[in-house]
């Protein structure tokens, strides 16, 4: 494991996560709430923030499905560049949880977190290459002005080698995250060790 | 094998029946499929809690609005119709003049659902007291949640759909 990092309030640490509203009791779900926690993630019966969200049951399941689809899927854009895109949505979104979740997992996959350190430091200049500083400005515009993206701004991604069907993955590793970011940002509050 | 065959809302709205973007998106079913969903879930009539359909409908509609993505707030817009919404309340929404809204639970729902799509970090505790204290409960909460952080998934997935299929299609 590389050095921790702590840079303008962000980190790649493990960091707990509270939840602000009461959480069910995993005594307490129905079958069809156990099945929804099973399927969402390994830890979902022992985490805050999935048995937050296990009040609306099958809202979670899709949810899960649809994160997990698009993280996890085999081929298209590499999941390490996914992880990136990630990372910079809720560095942008300020989502400090997420941020050092996707730092880690970014760090697993690439074995380096430079480009990492760079979007914590300055978003808006990240990328140890030109690929990279592409994929980090789509995540920046995709996020801050949805409303307005002209269509010649994937022009910059294709120029670095991404193919349609990697532009679609990474549209979609950008939009989960403004999913994700707005349930840890506004359900709970990280916990530092 | 293709459970996605059926075209999906975004196919629907935005997209060339069986072009190459629609074609893409194939590639990725599951995506398609939980995107949908999510979106049937999320405005089924029997969802539970006491978030009204109007009142999920009125959360997208403004949502949509604040971003502004045209398409999918003529969608959620829409409905509204047959469920014969006020039109003093529909144009509250409509000028973005939250105070004008007679209702305090749904002047709470819109002011949240407004910090979470402007700058969803503002969004603190104090946010989730004010929407109990206008009267949702915990599920409500949680659907809210969902609610506003699903739409803020779709404006983006469908501004990226609509600008990859502006675009030529790569050499």
């Amino acid at each position: 494991m590389s050095e921790s990092l702590n840079i303008q309030g962000f980190t790649n640490r493990t960091l707990g996560w509270k939840a602000w509203l009461p959480i069910l009791d995993p005594a307490q779900a129905s079958p069809a709430q156990q099945a929804v926690l099973e399927e969402s993630h390994p830890q979902a019966k022992v985490s805050q923030y999935y048995l937050t969200l296990i009040h609306q049951p099958e809202v979670l399941r899709q949810r899960s499905l649809a994160f997990n689809a698009i993280m996890y899927a085999p081929g298209g854009l590499s999941r390490a560049e996914r992880e990136l895109a990630s990372a910079v949505v809720s560095r942008i979104n300020q989502c400090v949880f997420c941020a050092s979740v996707h730092a880690q997992r970014f760090e697993q996959l690439a074995k380096r977190n430079d480009a990492i350190a760079q979007v914590f430091a300055d978003p808006h200049t990240a990328g140890t290459t030109p690929r990279e500083q592409a994929i980090v400005q789509f995540a920046i515009d995709l996020t801050l002005a949805p409303g307005d993206l002209p269509p010649e701004r994937l022009l910059a991604l294709r120029e670095q080698g991404l193919n349609d069907g990697e532009i679609l993955d990474l549209i979609h590793a950008i939009a989960i995250f403004a999913w994700a970011n707005r349930l840890m940002l506004n359900l709970g509050e990280p916990v530092w060790p | 094998m293709n459970s996605s065959a059926t075209p999906d809302l975004l196919d629907r709205l935005l997209l060339t029946a069986g072009g190459p973007v629609q074609q893409l998106r194939q590639a990725r079913g599951k995506v398609v499929s939980a995107t949908q969903g999510s979106y049937e879930a999320l405005f089924d009539a029997d969802l539970p809690g006491n978030l009204s359909l109007e009142e999920r409908l009125l959360v997208a509609w403004y949502a949509c609005r604040l971003t502004p993505h045209a398409p999918l707030a003529a969608h959620y817009r829409e409905p509204l119709h047959l469920l014969a919404t006020d039109p003093q309340t529909l144009a509250a929404v409509e000028k973005d003049a939250l105070t004008e809204l007679q209702s305090p639970r749904l002047q709470a729902m819109l002011g949240f659902t407004r910090t979470l799509v402007r700058n969803p970090v503002e969004g603190d505790r104090e946010a989730l007291n004010a929407l109990l204290a206008a009267g949702l409960e915990t599920i409500d909460v949680v659907t809210l949640g969902q609610l506003i952080a699903f739409i803020s998934y779709q404006v983006r997935l469908a501004a990226g759909l609509s600008a990859l299929q502006a675009l030529e299609p790569a050499q």
